[in-house]
């Protein structure tokens, strides 16, 4: 079902890429014919002989092809005696041309083997480029450009409810009256993520899936690898417990066996009888999902909780504006049902394409790295232009001569186009490496930032980006030389013994506009580095509001077939405090269902009641913290005003709440919030919460949170299941880990911690995506600045040397050093100096585009912008100092003498 | 008109060829000279050399519509002409002369 297709009918069993090869090598009254014959044989040896060795022959059989052809080719231009007549004569024009162009291309080979340093310079920096470039074009084909791997993907939509700018899922009670009264999709199918306990023998593992309506696979298109999906009969309360499980699941927990299909495996205590196995590769929706259980949510009291993801298929002909009106219309129409818990007439529900939902904001940073390695790739192929029109320069005499012997314009064009379309194949070559680590390093180590991850690799696509990339890159490096070559006037060249062919104005001009271009360019690579990493250094800085030193974290879930009743939730933390507070070298132990500085479990909204919402407005929502007394002592944050939780504060009290600063300051700025009261979950009926203190900040959503307030609730006045335990330590928190586990092991032996960490790696966890993005745009940037430095350097000593005798009548003249030094100097700094000041002027127009990564620093910060001018400049100053100094050494009576 | 040799593995797909009845396509090709020869034949140079000697006009082909509309695979089959088969008698009786009398000796090898 997913991406592999080689087993359609008509293509047999090839892998791609050899239909590929096949595809370009044979002429198109073959290819079909040719591709089958292959395809046939090889689906033969797949039977008789195995893979690996069916493998290998295909490989022998492909490489025999482009030899076979070249040397038919050959064979039928250049007949040998007794060859067919009528095959020669049609074939002789051609012949000629690609004679020549083998003659060139030989000859090419053999004068750039007489430069290798420039050679292997090329070929590397134009091949990191294309390589860097395909790479990056990978990630942003598979996120962006490929189709998400179900059936028919332009149908799929996500439904949510939405209040701009807020989005959340959707309830029970709008599922059931989106199933019941919708018109313009095929189907709507639900799924709520969850983590469970698995259990087995001694095994307890947490393990995370999703619950799903029956209808979500076969909406998707899913087709399992073994068994079944999900039909109408699953789910059901009178039915038997189903689950689906991963591929990796299966292989990691039942030995890879097909017979567990049928066996029951446990989860949260719950028996389930595994129907399907899906396949290795999986969506993007089933990606790093171990279970998927099939679940019918019963008829709710009330509208919320709002846990549901929605997704739809589209009907094929209806249009998505009707389809959304239909939404908005049903919506409307279940309003007054529900309103004695619901009062938000503001909210309404949405869709968006299942695709964005997937993408996310990732697009625009993939489009910003993809232009930045194409800027990367220009300044290497401008680098390669200039090194190749020094060489031109250089060789000027020879293109004379051979034009004087009578060579054609385009033939000498055709001479010096074939050496930089080898050096280009050399790039190719080099990129296609370059290419396969990329990818390797993107799917390894950014498959936490990158969605789809697993999906990059190498398609038809990415092969022809890579050579149309190599084909434009080839034409920028080689065209300029060529045309510069080919201009060199004859007589000019033969009238004397040396410079005035070899420095013309012509070239020595563009390879100045080269150079300044290429600072041009890096500028706005380096700026834009500059700004991720004073962003990344803010980042880093930010007070996470609370003491991080030597606190290990655990995840404890109480599945409710073991604990069903609240009071046996209630009665089991204190135990677990208890317990774990006895252990040697723990200092303390709080419980708290959210962890900062990414993680929080719930977002409430709530009706204060001085300030009530007014009618068919949505409610304010903030970050809803449960947690266990001595939560604030022992995470170091400070009560600043009122009281903290106390014992007082039991069940059966009425409830209360605190709050932190940022939330008294944003809804009560002039006032003092102790006492307020507020009906939080849009419940009517229930009792009102008292502020009782006032807490310093904790960041809970991230630590770029500019912090829209926090309410917490002491876990003793309502039932939470799952909880971080958070361990202060006298030293080293990992050190108590192991007594730990066997703490709560005693207690309850089917009970696995999870998501055990440190607040320390969790704060660096959290800085993760953006500590990979600055790094890899430092080290474009880098590159970008070595290359222009190699640039600049080239040119001003390429200017040195052919300006010896000049410099030293110069200096035999009276002219100081010094006076030598600083106009050598002054002339390739200019060239900076004008390569800067346009780049830094484009980068104030592209730095906006980054808006949304950076974090305290500004898209026009000055102190960036002027820093990454100073070093660009300082770089080429040292750059240019050392041909300057060269040039202040001349000695002129020995380059006098020499005249 | 000048009279172009065969070549020996040219001659080896002609025989094939017949040994398959008359009409053959590569795969059946390979896989006939493969088992008769007793070593790895590769099918772009049998491909190669039947599409040589369709332009020598010592092989007609047509692509076998039949066979996609079953397998949905398209084959094409070649059939050698009148011209082949005098030639590879003529190259048959030549040998045939020339092995007169000498196998005894080679045995003796």
């Amino acid at each position: 079902m997913l991406r592999d297709q080689s087993t359609k009918e008509g293509t047999g069993p090839l892998p791609r890429t050899a239909r590929l090869l096949l595809y370009v090598l044979l002429k198109r009254a073959d290819r079909r014919a040719v591709i089958n014959d292959l395809s046939e044989l090889y689906g033969r040896r797949l039977e008789l002989h195995g893979e690996v060795a069916a493998r290998a022959w295909l490989r022998r059989q492909l490489i025999t092809y482009p030899r076979r052809l070249m040397v038919e080719r050959l064979r039928r231009m250049f007949p040998g005696k007794g060859g067919n007549g009528a095959v020669r004569s049609a074939g002789s024009a051609r012949a000629s041309v690609i004679y020549s162009l083998v003659r060139d291309l030989r000859h090419s080979a053999r004068s750039l083997a007489r430069s290798p340093m420039i050679a292997a310079t090329i070929v590397l920096t134009v091949g990191l480029g294309i390589g860097a470039t395909a790479a990056i074009f990978s990630a942003v084909n598979a996120v962006l450009i490929q189709p998400l791997p179900y059936s028919n993907p332009d149908e799929l939509v996500r439904i949510f409810t939405e209040s701009p700018p807020h989005r959340w899922p959707i309830s029970v009670a709008d599922y059931r009256a989106l199933e019941e009264q919708q018109t313009s999709f095929v189907s709507i199918a639900g799924y709520d993520n969850s983590t469970v306990t698995f259990n087995r023998g001694d095994v307890a593992e947490r393990v995370s899936g999703k619950f799903v309506t029956w209808d979500y696979f076969s909406l998707l298109g899913v087709t399992p690898f073994r068994g079944r999906v999900f039909n109408e009969s699953d789910g059901k309360p009178e039915s038997k417990a189903t689950v689906v499980i991963s591929h990796s699941f299966w292989s990691r927990h039942l030995g890879g066996d097909v017979r567990a299909l049928g066996q029951s495996i446990q989860l949260d205590g719950n028996d389930y009888m595994v129907v399907g196995i899906l396949p290795r590769t999986v969506g993007p929706f089933e990606q790093g999902r171990d279970f998927f259980v099939a679940v019918e949510w019963q008829h709710p009291p009330r509208r919320g909780p709002f846990f549901i993801t929605a997704i739809a298929r589209v009907n094929a002909g209806t249009d998505r504006s009707v389809a959304s009106e239909e939404l908005r219309a049903i919506n409307k129409r279940i309003f007054p049902v529900w309103q004695d818990s619901y009062q938000d007439q503001g909210a309404s529900w949405g869709m968006m394409d299942l695709k964005d939902v997937v993408v996310g904001d990732v697009g625009t940073t993939e489009m910003l790295v993809l232009g930045a390695v194409v800027f990367l790739l220009l300044i290497a192929s401008n680098n390669a232009a200039n090194l190749l029109l020094a060489r031109t320069t250089q060789r000027s005499r020879e293109l004379v001569v051979r034009a004087a012997l009578g060579a054609s314009r385009g033939r000498l064009m055709q001479h010096m186009l074939s050496e930089s379309a080898l050096l280009a194949l050399g790039g190719a070559l080099v990129g296609v490496f370059v290419m396969y680590g990329g990818i390797r390093l993107l799917t390894t180590t950014g498959a936490d930032f990158i969605p789809r991850a697993q999906e990059i690799g190498v398609d038809e696509r990415v092969l022809l980006f890579l050579a149309v990339v190599t084909l434009i890159s080839g034409l920028l490096f080689g065209l300029i030389p060529s045309l510069t070559g080919v201009k060199l006037r004859l007589e000019r060249a033969l009238r004397v013994g040396g410079r005035s062919a070899t420095d013309a104005a012509g070239p020595r001009r563009i390879r100045r506009v080269l150079v300044a271009s290429q600072f041009a360019i890096a500028t706005p690579l380096l700026i834009g580095a500059g700004l991720l990493i004073s962003s990344l250094a803010r980042l880093q800085n930010v007070d996470p509001g609370f003491d991080t030193d030597n606190i290990l974290v655990a995840g404890l879930s109480l599945p409710e077939t073991a604990y069903p009743e609240r009071d046996d939730v209630q009665a089991f933390w204190p135990q677990v405090v208890d317990r774990v507070e006895a252990l040697p070298g723990v200092e303390s132990v709080v419980l708290g269902d959210a962890l900062p500085p990414t993680r929080v479990n719930m977002i409430n909204n709530f009706n204060l009641e001085d300030k009530p919402t007014a009618p068919g407005q949505s409610e304010p929502a903030t970050p809803w913290v449960a947690v266990t007394l001595g939560y604030f002592t022992a995470l170091g944050i400070d009560v600043v005003e009122g009281r903290p939780f106390n014992e007082l504060d039991h069940g059966d009290a009425p409830p209360v709440v605190v709050v932190d600063q940022a939330w008294a300051n944003r809804f009560f700025p002039d006032e003092s919030v102790v006492g307020k009261r507020f009906v939080s979950g849009g419940c009517t009926t229930c009792p009102l919460s008292t502020i009782v203190g006032v807490v310093s900040d904790v960041k809970y959503v991230g630590l770029d949170d500019p912090g829209t307030g926090t309410v917490y609730w002491p876990m003793s006045q309502g039932t939470k299941r799952f909880v971080f335990l958070l361990v202060k330590t006298h030293s080293d928190p990992m050190v108590v880990l192991p007594t730990l586990k066997n703490a709560v092991r005693e207690l309850d032996s089917s009970l696995p911690l999870s998501n055990v960490t440190t607040i320390d790696e969790s704060i660096a966890n959290s800085l993760q995506a953006p500590r990979y993005l600055t790094a890899l745009a430092a080290a474009f940037a880098v590159v970008a600045l070595l290359l222009s430095v190699i640039g600049v350097y080239g040119v001003m000593s390429h200017h040195v040397q052919q300006h010896t005798k000049d410099i030293g009548i110069r200096i035999a003249l009276g002219g100081g050093p010094s006076k030598v030094l600083g106009s050598v100097v002054w002339q390739g700094l200019r060239l900076a100096l004008v390569g800067v000041a346009l780049g830094t002027a484009g980068t104030f127009y592209l730095t906006r585009f980054m808006a949304s990564m950076l974090f305290g620093v500004g898209t026009m910060d000055v102190i960036t912008f002027c820093s990454v001018a100073a070093v660009m400049l300082g770089v080429a100053l040292v750059a240019c100092l050392l041909p300057a100094h060269r040039a202040a050494s001349v000695d002129p009576v020995s380059t006098l003498r020499e005249e | 008109m000048t009279r172009e040799t065969l070549g020996e593995f040219e001659h080896q797909i002609m025989l094939a060829i017949l040994q398959q009845g008359g009409e053959a396509y590569s795969v059946s090709i390979v896989e006939e000279l493969e088992q008769r020869t007793g070593r790895e034949i590769a099918q772009a140079a049998v491909f190669i050399v039947l599409r040589r000697l369709e332009d020598k006009g010592l092989l007609t082909s047509r692509l076998d519509e039949r066979a996609s509309h079953d397998t949905g695979r398209v084959r094409r089959y070649f059939k050698p002409t009148p011209e082949a088969l005098r030639r590879l008698k003529h190259s048959r009786d030549t040998y045939i002369r020339l092995w007169d009398g000498i196998e005894t000796t080679l045995e003796k090898a």
